[in-house]
């Protein structure tokens, strides 16, 4: 519901139901407000909030939480009061030194957690997939995007010979051109692919090939990383433009052939 | 036993420590410096396609169309209209302006007409502070038929304004 | 230390930086190269006249060097340097310092002149002991701003000539008016101040009327220049087609064509007022800051409850002139837009976009340090528990809204988050980024603090009013139907176009500046003789309210210099915008650190030589301060009685 993680939020109400019950501490308010934002904004949404969002939302919170203890004499003594008596009464020196312990542990563990973060590029927002323009030329041949479509793919039921040339023809396509980046077996590993940001496309992956029409493809096939429009930059693919090297026939080719390969079907127009 | 900060000390601590946050604010947020657009040259053997590629930069540069108002392949809640596409629409957005004329139109005089949905607040794009020249209109005109259309503007192609 | 030691001190110190210079000058000069006087000495002994060949080859250099001086022609220089810093940079800071002191003195007339006429119609001295009191501050700051003005102008004509020459081309019939205006300033300032007690009441609110007409002017005069070089023109239906042209004051190569133009320009008004109330917000913070420090220096419980009550009424005027600030700016920023959709997009989407959010965060600050300080000024009163249970809710409300306020549009994010979120807006809080809700929670952040200084004003008070029930009750509605409003405004946003949402503004504000009215006016009558439960005890308020008073001036101070940045920054690459283009190696736009930077060092600056100003103040004021007239302080600003 509204993006929330249902059990997160009741458990993290809960808590606070129980403390209303129990009239709590203004200290244990305290604490309470802070660590249940705190995990409200790390596990409370089925989508995690950037952790940059979650660092202004808890400073606030903390800011709010120290003027709100600190706004009257009175509230600051009933605060302060629990902190003073476990310092200075000696049946809580066993508590005292725990926590003398457990805040260095705590500082020291978000030292090795802060160092042992896997290192990660900041994002741009770069789009995988683009919205393609609405139409291209390839060859002095324009392709409409959206009605465009492999001009091969009625052979598959029509003549299944012909279809099968075809699929030979875009064999000889791949693993002339293709494959030293995208791989042997499709799965985006060629023996390029390492050096590559962004990372040739895994066309095994359900989420790709069948995601797409086939014009899509062709447009991508076509006009490569130097085509790609502002959404899809920085760091423009070095996908090759292959309209320069290969004939129209050959790129339609190998594009039935990364299809049939995978078992995949391209996506129909107006499907979703 | 007390532990006492002196009053001037504290007051020195709060004013640099106060400040040294805000500071702190503005490093971590994104950083980006802009330089001014360097000057775009259209010379007269220009073609048709030279002039795409200079209105493209004209347009995210010196004409300002992609810096905050205009998309080009986005859809949702916009500013303003979209740009893809527009070489194909801009023919039959107003009955009897040809394509050319409509997008000359939308720049020379843009409160003529507002796509619908939109509110007004484009300015005419050949007056200060984007002062195009008419080659640049024309290239930037290039530019915006090659969205989605064939592009057919050249140096000679009389605007009408 | 004693006083006289420090002053024996400054003397020693001047004298002997006297010497230092005069001795450093004279190192330098002497410096320069010489023949070694053993080998001049040999040379004449031997009486030769011809030259080594390094000799030559010196000579020849400087019959060179002086050839080509001599062949040289005038050139006018277009722009100069300053090593390190940068040419944009020193005038940056001079400016910015030259605005902070400016904006003080312009301010302080205002409201000392308003607190004194309060005393004047209430008959009561103690009003005018407090207006007397921010007066001090006047002259020193006066003097300071007189000297950073200078300073700008001499920076501006050195570093970058041919753009103030082109400034005085269009406005040069508006500086003898300025002098002359700056010398009835200085006349009306220094007559107000010396002559407090000297001339009759009336003729002293006269004086400090003059004051107040004759600076008002002077800023609206420097607005026009600086206003110019971002909107340098009006606009005007000129063809009568029902949409407004644009008009420029000045031909395309910069030629003046109307002066009228240029000084009446598109973004001056707006301009003005949005610096006349920040001024006073401005103003106010800091005279409450003088208070703060002269209260924590106090050694007496007099001295304590009179600056107390000093940074009360400081702090008062402040937030009274904050609340429609955001107001003023709104409208300031939709002027902008209206001249120039490229400024405007520039402003709140394009580059400066970030800069907002870091607005967000000071703003959200000075609410919270506001409130904070009326709350800790419950304290004050005998009996004041009552209010304290909805300290807890004012909390939450301003809390929930600084946080919509600080939510950027777009989230930075790393590569995983934005994988996570299928792009780099979040599904559910990019609806926390987006204008609606903002407005909403600027709207709602501005009745909470109005909410927190009623209670404030309530608390140990007690109504006798006949109707006290009745208009309690009416005031409730009326501020929950005024949230209600803006909260349903806010939410009816995401349903409608963008045209029309940008318009709901609009009735947000006025029902929320409708509300403040009525209530006022309701509240003025119902709390006038108020039984009061027990005194109110200036002076008995924690330190840290009083650091928060300092905190709040710091706030406001590196608020007005970030906003000064943006302000002057939005232009980009044009000296004049549109006209005239900065090709200096200074045009581009800094990163926001960078701009963040130099306003800390500003505002280090400015609290530096802020401490000097107080300091000087605490000194003149000693021996005419009388405790006894305040020490009967009651909190009656606003009207009412102690029963």
């Amino acid at each position: 519901m509204w993006g929330l993680n249902l059990p997160i939020v009741l458990a993290l109400a809960a808590i606070g139901g129980v403390l209303v019950w129990r009239r709590a501490h203004t200290l244990v308010w305290l604490l309470y407000s802070l660590g249940a934002l705190w995990a409200f904004f790390k596990f409370g949404f089925v989508v995690p909030i950037p952790q940059s969002v979650a660092t202004i939302y808890l400073a606030i919170t903390g800011l709010a939480l120290v003027a709100y203890a600190s706004s009257s004499r009175e509230r600051l003594a009933e605060t302060v009061q629990p902190i003073k008596r476990l310092i200075l009464e000696p049946r809580y020196r066993l508590a005292l030194a725990g926590l003398l312990v457990a805040l260095p542990a705590l500082a020291a563990y978000n030292a090795y957690a802060d160092l042992t973060m896997p290192l990660e590029a900041p994002g741009f927002g770069r789009e995988i997939h683009p919205a393609p323009p609405p139409e291209i030329t390839v060859h002095d041949e324009t392709v409409n995007m959206t009605t465009g479509d492999n001009p091969y793919l009625h052979y598959k039921a029509d003549d299944p010979e012909l279809y099968g040339k075809h699929l030979e023809n875009g064999r000889r396509v791949y693993y002339e051109n293709c494959f030293w980046c995208h791989g042997d077996g499709m799965g985006g590993d060629g023996m390029f692919a390492h050096g590559l940001n962004p990372v040739p496309s895994n066309f095994n992956d359900v989420g790709t090939l069948p995601a797409l029409q086939s014009s899509f493809v062709h447009w991508r096939i076509a006009k490569g990383g130097p085509g790609l429009p502002g959404p899809g930059t920085p760091w423009d693919s070095a996908m090759p433009a292959w309209e320069k090297f290969l004939t129209t026939e050959e790129m339609w080719d190998v594009n039935l052939f990364i299809y049939d390969f995978n078992g995949f079907e391209p996506r129909a127009l107006g499907q979703h | 036993m007390k532990l006492s900060v002196p009053m001037p000390v504290r007051l020195v601590l709060l004013v640099v420590g106060t400040t040294a946050f805000y500071m702190y604010l503005g490093q971590i947020v994104p950083q980006k410096e802009a330089h001014p657009p360097p000057p775009v040259l259209i010379s007269a053997e220009m073609t048709t396609e030279d002039l795409v590629a200079v209105g493209a930069e004209l347009a995210s540069g010196k004409g300002q169309c992609l810096v905050g108002c205009h998309t080009v392949g986005q859809s949702g809640p916009l500013r303003y209209p979209d740009l893809d596409g527009i070489g194909a629409r801009a023919a039959t957005q107003i009955e009897g302006l040809s394509g050319l004329e409509y997008l000359a139109q939308s720049l020379y005089e843009p409160a003529a007409f507002i796509v619908p949905g939109f509110a007004d607040g484009m300015q005419p794009i050949d007056q200060p502070p984007i002062s195009l020249s008419e080659d640049e209109m024309k290239a930037v005109i290039a530019w915006l038929q090659s969205l989605g259309g064939t592009p057919t503007v050249t140096l000679d192609t009389d605007l009408g304004y | 230390m004693n006083r006289n030691r420090i002053l024996f001190g400054i003397g020693v110190l001047a004298f002997v930086s006297v010497i230092v210079t005069v001795r450093l000058g004279g190192f330098l000069v002497d410096n320069e190269y010489r023949q070694p006087d053993r080998q001049v000495a040999a040379q004449e002994e031997q009486g030769e006249t011809e030259l080594t060949p390094r000799q030559q080859g010196i000579v020849d250099e400087q019959a060179a060097d002086e050839a080509e001086a001599r062949a040289r022609p005038y050139e006018e220089a277009e722009y100069r340097t300053v090593p390190f810093v940068g040419s944009r940079v020193t005038v940056w800071v001079l400016a910015q310092l030259h605005l902070l002191f400016a904006a003080f003195v312009l301010a302080v007339p205002l409201f000392a002149f308003i607190i004194e006429f309060v005393g004047y119609v209430k008959k009561e001295e103690r009003y005018n002991k407090l207006a007397y009191e921010f007066t001090k501050l006047l002259s020193v700051s006066f003097s300071m701003t007189a000297t950073f003005g200078a300073f700008l102008t001499f920076g501006l004509i050195i570093l970058y000539p041919k753009f103030t020459n082109y400034l005085m081309h269009i406005f040069s019939p508006t500086f003898l008016p300025y002098v002359l205006l700056f010398f009835l300033e200085a006349l009306f300032l220094y007559s107000y101040y010396y002559g407090w007690g000297k001339f009759g009441p009336k003729m002293h609110l006269f004086l400090g009327f003059m004051l107040n007409i004759v600076g008002t002017a002077i800023m609206f005069i420097a607005n026009a220049w600086l206003t110019f070089m971002m909107s340098p023109g009006r606009r005007d239906d000129v063809d009568g087609d029902g949409v407004p042209d644009f008009v420029s004051a000045v031909s395309e190569s910069g030629a003046l064509l109307s002066l009228r133009d240029a000084f009446f320009n598109f973004t001056w008004m707006p301009i003005n007022i949005h610096r006349i109330i920040a001024n006073v917000a401005f103003g106010g913070s800091i005279a409450a800051a003088y208070a703060a420090f002269r209260y924590l220096q106090a050694k007496t419980d007099e001295e304590k409850a009179h600056f107390d009550w000093m940074g009360y009424v400081g702090n008062f005027v402040a937030i009274i002139a904050f609340l429609p600030l955001p107001f003023a700016g709104y409208y300031l920023a939709a002027e902008i837009y209206a001249f120039s959709q490229t400024l405007g997009i520039q402003m709140m989407g394009g580059t400066f976009s970030w800069l907002f959010v870091i607005q967000a965060a000071l703003i959200g600050n000075l609410f919270l340090g506001a409130n904070y300080y009326l709350w800790l000024g419950m304290g004050r009163m005998e009996g004041g528990v009552h209010f304290q249970k909805f300290i807890k809710w004012l909390l939450i409300a301003i809390a929930l809204c600084f946080a919509v306020w600080a939510t950027p549009r777009y989230a930075i994010s790393s590569v995983s988050e934005i994988a996570a979120m299928g792009g780099s807006s979040h599904p559910q809080l990019s609806y926390l980024g987006q204008m609606s809700a903002k407005n909403t929670a600027v709207n709602i952040l501005i009745l909470s603090t109005y909410m927190s200084f009623l209670l404030y004003r309530r608390t140990g008070r007690q109504s006798v009013h006949p109707h006290r029930q009745l208009l309690t009750r009416a005031q409730a509605i009326v501020f929950s139907s005024a949230a209600a409003l803006v909260i349903f405004y806010g939410v009816y946003g995401y349903y409608v176009d963008a045209a029309i949402r940008i318009r709901f503004a609009i009735p947000q504000v006025y029902s929320v500046l409708a509300a403040l009215v009525v209530i006022t006016v309701i509240d003025l009558p119902l709390y006038r003789n108020a039984a009061q439960s027990g005194e109110t005890k200036w002076g008995r308020m924690p330190a840290v309210s009083q650091y928060a008073l300092i905190f709040i001036a710091l706030s406001f101070t590196w608020l007005m210099g970030l906003m000064g940045y943006v302000r002057s920054g939005l232009r980009q690459e044009w000296h004049v915008y549109g006209v005239i283009l900065d090709t200096s190696p200074d045009a581009y736009t800094p990163t926001l650190g960078f701009a963040t930077q130099v306003v800390s060092v500003t505002v280090l600056i400015f609290f530096g030589l802020l401490g000097v100003v107080f300091w000087l103040s605490s000194l003149g004021g000693k021996k005419d301060w009388e405790p006894k007239a305040v020490a009967d302080g009651g909190d009656r600003l606003e009207g009412g009685q102690a029963a």
